[in-house]
């Protein structure tokens, strides 16, 4: 099943480009033909790869950062931070996350930045649940009892005790996640409020393609064909993850 | 039982209290004079200085943070929702009128979801691993990941533009209503199959189930009484959380259909910086959430020790 | 000096310790004896500062017992490392670099062989495990080492063995030892002298032979002749 994983990494290649950008009259000889602005849009895929997928990673690694720093404040600080924490969380949670991105990447004037931001704040609180129901039961087990007796600080604590115990539950979060922040910027972009032309990403180009939409309808089909491909592969990688980080738990 | 109740109500107002203040923080620091986006919205070719001066003053943005906040959340509270920065109009009738339009579709999506999910979902467990089992999964996980405005598109691409059987733009007839609630409702028939499917599942997996069984308990008897109750626990949980997901959708919807409602509104209110509304639709949805969720808590509390089911 | 004075403490809404009061000197052996749920463990907590007071003072002379560093050694063997990392690793967490010598001198006294130390907790039998764990506690020299019923995981054999390399060892390196333990026999052999705690209270505080021979309260007395009934004791 990790082998569908293939397909993730096929369209992230942009090397092998031809010329990327020239003004012509719409036409049918390219692999998947041209856009109104004469652009192959093959090689606009391939490049915008880099832009949805690129971008779905930065963001979802902030996310990862920022919510297991929250969760593990959370776990280890004493129960009034922890209020705190679960509190700001449900507050972050009471919104559905992309209408919030919506709000907040309009606000802040379209571009790459507040996307980023935008998508980033309203992606964090998963990790920080997960984190902080890991931190805790951590709290009592015998080693890290021993470590702080032998006088390590906190953050080293977390670094060698707490952390390796995080990584596979948070792992499989990110890559739910991560899908979650490919559809978002392809949103976001087919909203108007993400990535600006003439820069291609998969979300702006299906905005492109809806104005021509009954003269050239084919133009429609690949950039959402790529999203799908992609939020699918990382999906089933998540799952074939999730499944054996479950067996091994047995077996351990 | 009134412990829990209040503990619960002290959370939601707390939550609802941070949405509100962290919306208003947004929308008073963002970037750009929100007074000209507000003048230009109004008065479009009329715009000078004293123009935008005055805007700025109507508007109540030359005050402090904090007296504005409290100018807003005061009326707040009596559900006075101010006037729109742009119109003058009060915010609560247009608000009003949205909602009607998106509320129904809203339902209409789920209701296509729900037609489709369940009959899905219990077709597949009727055989696990079988066939009709493991395609439902796989096109529950493919309908997961395609995203709602281009399943739209190729919606309108394939009925409304080469069948010419639907309309498309607008929402001036029930038909027109056909395409978006369809699209919304397959993405929604998507995760909850899988909800579905694996509560029924876990349900049926219930070690007194086969003693039931061999104690001679009728089949249907079993899976009425104990089955399905115990597969709705988890159902109804991830139900709130399906919410965030209708909400979204049946914004991006009406976005992609042109349709009034909820969304556009709000996606006109941020382009125009008209503060009152944006600040109406995001409380709004804050309250709509927390309220459900709050109630989804109460359900699960009290459904819980009846049927004796585990935390989730 | 360990002092323990007047201490109350509460553990989930209910009184876990109740005018508790008791002192240890440096290179004595106390026993704290008690059944399940007596109190033993909240004991160490509050000892180690892992349980907050709600009335009365623990030190160590003078100051917070974490300022000297005392070490615990734990009920369940391979709890206490971490099953990612290698005992070596674990074992060195207290001190800052490597003391080679120490290290050699530890592991002969606990009868260990140094290569033991390359393996991972989950690799080496519960008695290596718990051996392991006094090496670490004494590493880095505490003055004060708590012992949480450090024999109740082993087996009978490596009871007697374990119990005589901690006598042997104390009197080497002239610790503090407070040593929590069910085992009435084992604390009337190992202790200077033995705290009997029942219900978060101390019942009596007497030496070895006061309490094997004519304990004063009747909860000791009770104790006592289980433990003889069992075996433990010798009547």
């Amino acid at each position: 099943m990790v082998a569908i994983v293939g397909p993730l990494l096929a369209p992230y290649d942009p090397t092998a480009i031809n010329i990327p950008k020239r003004l012509a009259a719409p036409s049918a000889e390219f692999p998947l033909g041209t856009d109104a602005l004469g652009r192959d849009i093959l090689s606009r895929l391939l490049y915008g790869a880099r832009w949805s997928l690129g971008l779905a990673l930065v963001v979802s690694l902030i996310g990862l950062c920022v919510g297991t720093v929250i969760g593990l404040v959370a776990a280890l600080g004493g129960r009034i931070a922890d209020w705190a924490v679960m509190r700001t969380t449900d507050t972050f949670l009471a919104f559905p996350e992309l209408v919030a991105a919506v709000v907040i990447a309009g606000l802040m004037g379209a571009g790459t930045w507040s996307l980023i931001f935008a998508l980033s704040v309203t992606g964090w609180m998963r990790y920080a649940r997960v984190a902080r129901g890991i931190g805790l039961s951590l709290r009592t087990r015998g080693y890290v009892v021993q470590a702080k007796l032998a006088g390590l600080s906190p953050l080293a604590v977390a670094r060698w005790h707490y952390l390796p115990s995080l990584v596979p539950s948070l792992t499989v979060v990110w890559t739910g996640m991560f899908a979650r922040a490919i559809l978002g910027i392809s949103a976001l972009g087919f909203l108007g409020f993400g990535v600006q032309p003439p820069t291609p990403e998969w979300g702006t180009m299906l905005l492109d393609a809806r104005v021509h939409m009954r003269s050239t309808p084919l133009q429609m089909v690949w950039p959402g064909l790529a999203v799908v491909t992609c939020v699918l592969a990382i999906n089933l990688a998540g799952d074939a993850l999730r499944d054996a980080l479950a067996t091994e738990e047995h077996a351990g | 039982m009134t412990r829990t109740l209040a503990g619960l109500l002290l959370r939601a107002v707390v939550v609802l209290a941070g949405t509100a203040l962290i919306t208003f923080a947004l929308l008073w620091n963002a970037p750009g004079d929100p007074a000209q986006a507000i003048a230009l919205a109004r008065f479009d070719a009329l715009l000078t200085e004293d123009v935008v001066e005055l805007v700025r003053e109507e508007a109540g943005l030359n005050t402090g943070f904090w007296t504005a906040f409290w100018g807003w959340v005061g009326p707040l509270l009596t559900l006075d929702f101010g006037r729109s920065a742009v119109t003058g109009r009060p915010v609560w009738p247009d608000l009003w009128t949205s909602i009607t339009y998106t509320f129904p579709l809203a339902l209409a999506g789920l209701a296509v979801g729900l037609a489709l999910a369940l009959p899905l979902a219990f077709l597949a467990t009727r055989r696990p691993g079988g066939v009709v089992d493991r395609v439902a999964v796989a096109v529950a996980s493919l309908g997961a990941a395609i995203p709602a405005y281009w399943l739209g598109l190729l919606l309108i691409l394939v009925f409304a533009v080469h069948l010419a059987v639907l309309p498309a733009m607008g929402a001036r007839t029930p038909a027109h209503a056909i395409l978006p609630a369809v699209t919304l409702g397959l993405g929604v028939a998507a995760s909850l199959t899988r909800i579905i499917r694996s509560g029924i599942l876990e349900a049926r997996g219930q070690l007194f189930l086969p003693a039931l069984r061999r104690r001679g308990v009728a089949p249907g008897a079993i899976g009425r009484d104990h089955v399905a109750p115990h597969a709705a626990i988890p159902v109804v949980t991830v139900f709130g959380l399906e919410l965030a997901f209708l909400l979204e959708g049946t914004v991006m919807v009406e976005v992609i259909f042109g349709r009034p409602g909820l969304g556009t509104f709000l996606v006109d209110a941020i382009e125009a910086r008209d503060f009152p509304q944006v600040q109406a639709v995001v409380i709004l949805m804050a309250l709509l959430f927390v309220t459900v969720n709050l109630i989804i808590d109460l359900i699960y509390r009290a459904v819980d020790p009846r049927i004796g089911a585990h935390d989730a | 000096m360990l002092s323990v004075e007047g201490v109350w403490a509460r553990r989930g809404g209910a009184v876990a310790l109740e005018d508790v009061s008791l002192t240890l000197a440096p290179g004595q052996t106390l026993a704290i004896v008690g059944e399940s749920g007596a109190g033993k463990s909240s004991l160490i907590a509050a000892i180690l500062g892992f349980l907050p007071l709600w009335k009365g003072r623990i030190s160590w002379d003078g100051a917070p017992v974490r300022a000297c560093r005392p070490a615990l050694v734990m009920q369940e063997p391979r709890a206490a490392f971490n099953p990612a990392h290698r005992l070596r690793r674990s074992v060195l967490e207290p001190v800052q670099g490597v003391p080679v010598e120490r290290l050699r001198r530890l592991c002969e006294g606990l009868e260990l062989s140094e290569d033991v130390l390359d393996r991972r907790p989950g690799e080496v039998s519960i008695g290596q495990a718990q051996r392991v764990g006094i090496l670490r506690a004494l590493i880095a020299s505490p003055p004060l080492v708590l012992f949480d019923e450090p024999l109740s995981a082993l087996d009978a054999m490596t009871q007697k063995h374990t119990a005589r390399l901690i006598a042997e060892l104390q009197r080497e390196e002239g610790f503090a030892a407070l040593i929590v333990t069910h085992d009435l026999g084992y604390a009337v052999a190992q202790a200077d002298e033995i705290a009997v705690l029942r219900r978060g209270k101390i019942e009596e505080i007497a030496p070895p032979d006061v309490v094997a021979q004519a304990p004063r309260s009747a909860y000791c007395q009770t104790l006592r002749t289980a433990a003889i009934s069992l075996g433990a004791l010798e009547a």
